[in-house]
């Protein structure tokens, strides 16, 4: 199980982003984690994966345990040994490698299964074997963002953390990317799913959190979360049983303010 | 007509030509001639201004799917007055130079000789005629070109190629003939001054001219059937894979057998031209795979020069009584050292990112030439008297490297062993099951290899010293072809090194650090790595720069060298290995190196600024080097496809002049 455990986290000594984030993903469960912008999602991952050294974070207080041991001192690339691979936002492919270069490079830490995770990754995404020699740069967004999945997978993680897996793709292709989860899902790798689309989410997760403003302000299992009146009204953008009128929104947001 | 366009182009044109005239470059080779008694190089040198900006007058931007407008003699008009307009700039250079000669004081080449030349003995005036004319002339020829058959163009190209080739090159020419025995043939073509002769140029220019013809499409038929970029299936690759084998092994064969016909001047370029391949080699790990910018990289090759010499040298001032290895035996002294070197440099500076790497390092190639230097290591290295008789051999007044074929048996025995070993152990893990790759792995050839290697290993080891190959490093020919050994050697483990896992690494590093860590690359030791196989192929080419000029000072590894490696590597094409050897073939082989001649001595001391004009000019026109890597060709040329893709969206309209 990944644990964390009133995870704090400063950037350059002075931003307080995450003040006190506990949360848990249990072994081969989808979690969902939601919030607006600014909240903290990403943050919460790179502490996870150890990237917050690149943007001059760390990690204050709290700890990020995975099955009990600590893992938020450890280097970025001793995390992935471990079996926790994060998927970036905006998929971040090395545009002029081939497909199959930027698979490989995948398998860095798992050169030995390599041949089995590739044909693994190849069956579930039929096109990137048919692509596998043309440049990843010239696939289409939903091909390259299929890509940086399978390229997470290729080194065998227990834990998948995908940071919006959904951002600037079509509707159909957030279908399809929904399915290829829940698929990998199925074969036993545990998801955390970092979501500014909270319906496709919380349609696949077990358990939800909803942070704001880096605390997490809401815990809950999917299906209770989805029938949540505040979920419902800002993040899947119901109502009540009526589609929500945006000047009813900004009238209600209006009263909330303390001058006026 | 576009006046604003052909004063703009003029003006330049008539700057450019001053500019040329003025730093002394026309003076520098007015002595050298190309045809003998009617044209010197300083005139080439300044005719080609005109009919360039002449072209450069009329020319039109095409974007893509405009239609281009036909040229007109208007055109011939335009470039005439562009033309006209430059050379009259330099007339009127020459008239204030002869008006008032104090222009000397802040440019020296400005000399009356100069304004003789450029007057062409008359009257100032006279020459302003002159030029102004000769430039609405060369001008018109430019603006034309267009107008001209294409038939007619390609003869004058071939034309003026084959000269300019041939009489620039003529001391190679000369050696190659003498060696040869055909140093009649040679007086024939050449004259005295080392110009061609009149007839002998226009012999030539027929023959080129009719080979041109003859021999149209034959080169692009054989390009053709070698599938480049086209489609990557695996027979593709396999024919591709097949006919660089056999271009290698023509080259190899040639590469063997040339030295001996080469004469020592060109021998002499080439062997420094693969000391800089070797050098560019090792800086492309770093900076064009790795993409680390390492601005003190001549630090390393001091390190190989420096070990070398020390261990090698009788009068090495680190010992007391020197050592006087043999160069092989020094060799992998000096690969260790080359590697603590760079872990020694990379370490601290591994963290920094771009323009600050580029900084630090620049600080430590300083440090590590002044650490040579200074008295403090002065009974070490010797300070500012450097290293004297480096590679020397006991008891001869010269140096360089021995070679015992029989140990070259043996290594070639274990690799052939290692390989068979290899293939066994494929066998058995196909048999078993354990492995899908399946090849054809035949017997017999497994052992054929097996056996050949042990014997090779045998006995070589038995009698290493059967044979023994002296290569002096005062000689030219068996230096180069050393060179060519270590270069293959180098350019075979830069090519392993890119496909490998490590390279992969390498690249993601470049692309996206974030990535490569996320990838669970670490970032660190990796980038070490990089450092210190650069490190290590530089010291090899320090290595051989020491036995071949036999004694190493401080003042050979000043900062200008790992500029020069650089450019080397940024106009061959970054993260290309055939880059690199094209590069330093034209940097190094046309210009010459910091220090060393190449094929057009004259440069000299303006090397600096051909190379300034070079960089320049390839940043603007090619920023991808001459030949780069395919996927990094397409890459930088993608955005100027996007860019124009607007344009295709609109219906064609006519040009687009301006």
């Amino acid at each position: 199980m990944l644990e964390l455990r009133n995870v704090e986290v400063v950037y350059s000594d002075v931003i307080l982003v995450l003040r006190g984030v506990s949360l848990q993903v249990p072994d081969g469960r989808i979690v969902a984690l939601l919030g607006p912008n600014g909240a903290g999602k990403t943050t919460t991952l790179r502490a996870i994966s150890g990237l917050l050294d690149v943007h001059n974070g760390e990690v204050t207080k709290g700890e990020i345990l995975l099955d009990g041991t600590p893992i938020h001192t450890l280097a970025p690339q001793k995390v992935v040994t471990l079996g926790l691979s994060q998927v970036l936002e905006g998929r971040r492919i090395l545009g002029e490698l081939t497909v199959e270069e930027n698979l490989r490079l995948g398998a860095h830490t798992a050169r030995k299964e390599l041949e089995e995770n590739l044909a693994r990754v190849y069956d579930l995404f039929p096109v990137l074997e048919e692509r596998a020699r043309s440049t990843a740069g010239y696939l289409s967004g939903g091909q390259q963002q299929m890509l940086a999945i399978g390229r997470a997978l290729m080194s065998n993680p227990r834990y998948l953390l995908l940071d919006e897996p959904s951002l600037g793709l079509a509707p159909i292709m957030v279908q399809q990317i929904r399915d290829i989860i829940v698929e990998i899902n199925r074969q036993g790798t545990g998801v955390l799913l970092v979501e500014q689309n909270a319906h496709m989410a919380l349609s696949i997760a077990d358990h939800g959190y909803v942070m704001e403003t880096g605390k997490v302000v809401m815990d809950k299992p999917a299906a209770e979360l989805a029938q949540d009146e505040d979920v419902r009204e800002f993040y899947l953008g119901l109502h009540g049983d009526e589609v929500a009128s945006f000047a009813n929104v900004k009238h209600y947001r209006r009263k909330k303010r303390w001058l006026s | 007509m576009d006046w604003g366009k052909i004063v703009r182009q003029g003006l330049i044109g008539g700057v450019a030509l001053s500019f040329i005239v003025a730093v002394g470059l026309f003076e520098a080779f007015a002595n050298r001639m190309v045809i003998d008694p009617i044209l010197t190089s300083g005139w080439v040198l300044v005719l080609w201004v005109p009919v360039v900006f002449g072209y450069r007058a009329t020319r039109q931007v095409v974007p893509d799917g405009a239609t281009v407008r036909a040229a007109r003699p208007a055109d011939i008009a335009a470039g005439a007055v562009t033309g006209a307009i430059a050379g009259a700039v330099l007339g009127l250079l020459v008239v204030i130079t002869s008006a008032k000669p104090d222009v000397r004081d802040t440019l020296l080449a400005l000399s009356p000789s100069l304004v003789q030349r450029l007057s062409f003995g008359h009257s100032v005036g006279y020459g302003f005629g002159v030029l102004t004319l000769g430039g609405a002339i060369l001008g018109a020829i430019g603006g034309g070109i267009d107008l001209v058959p294409q038939v007619v163009r390609r003869v004058v190209s071939t034309v003026v190629v084959t000269i300019l080739g041939f009489a620039f090159g003529e001391l190679v020419v000369g050696d190659i003939l003498r060696s040869l025995g055909l140093r009649s043939v040679d007086q024939f073509f050449y004259a005295q001054s080392r110009g061609l002769k009149p007839l002998g140029a226009v012999i030539l220019a027929v023959v080129f001219v009719a080979l041109r013809f003859l021999l149209k499409g034959k080169f692009k038929a054989i390009r053709e059937r070698i599938p480049l970029g086209t489609g990557e299936t695996e027979e593709n690759r396999a024919t591709r894979r097949n006919w660089f084998l056999v271009l290698g092994i023509i080259a190899l064969a040639a590469g063997a057998w040339a030295p001996n016909l080469f004469g020592l001047y060109l021998n002499e370029v080439l062997s420094n031209v693969g000391l800089f391949i070797l050098l560019g080699l090792g800086l492309n790990i770093v900076v064009g795979f790795a993409g680390l910018l390492d601005l003190g990289y001549v630090a390393f090759f001091a390190v190989g020069a420096y070990t070398m010499a020390i261990f090698t040298s009788p009068a090495s001032p680190a010992f007391d009584a020197p050592p006087q290895w043999a160069f092989f035996q020094a060799l992998p002294l000096v690969l260790i050292a080359a590697a603590l070197a760079g872990l020694f440099i990379g370490t601290p500076v591994i963290r920094m990112r771009g323009d600050y790497l580029a900084i630090v390092t620049l600080g430590f190639g300083e440090i590590i030439r002044i650490a040579f230097l200074s008295d403090w290591l002065k009974p070490l290295f010797g300070g500012a008297q450097g290293v004297l008789q480096a590679g020397f051999f006991p008891g001869e007044q010269r140096g360089g490297i021995i070679v015992q074929w029989g140990l070259v048996l043996a290594t070639i025995g274990i690799i052939t062993l290692i390989v068979g070993l290899l293939r066994l152990n494929a066998t058995r893990l196909i048999t078993a099951g354990k492995m899908s790759d399946i090849r054809a792995y035949s017997q017999p050839v497994t052992i054929g290899l097996l056996v050949a290697g042990a014997a090779l290993t045998i006995f070589g080891l038995v009698s290493p010293g059967f044979a023994v190959w002296k290569i002096y490093g005062i000689e030219p020919p068996s230096m180069f072809r050393i060179t060519l050994v270590f270069v293959a050697l180098a350019a075979f483990v830069s090519w392993r090194l890119r496909d490998s896992r490590v390279g992969r690494a390498w690249m993601a590093i470049r692309e996206d650090e974030q990535i490569a860590q996320q990838m669970g690359i670490n970032i660190v030791t990796t980038k070490l790595l990089a450092f210190v196989m650069g490190a290590m192929l530089a010291s090899l080419g320090g290595a051989l720069f020491a036995v071949k000029l036999g004694s190493i000072y401080p003042h050979s590894f000043e900062i200008m060298q790992s500029i020069i490696i650089l450019v080397v590597v940024i106009v061959g094409g970054m993260g290309s290995i055939k880059g690199v050897m094209i590069g330093a073939l034209v940097l190094i082989g046309v210009l010459g190196g910091p220090t060393q001649p190449g094929l057009l001595r004259e440069f000299g001391e303006y090397k600096l600024l051909v190379y300034g004009v070079l960089l320049i000019w390839m940043m603007l026109k090619r920023p991808e080097g001459l030949w780069p890597e395919a996927r990094r060709a397409k890459e930088l040329h993608q955005e100027e496809m996007l860019q124009d893709a607007w344009l295709n969206v609109e219906p064609a309209s006519e040009g687009v002049s301006g």
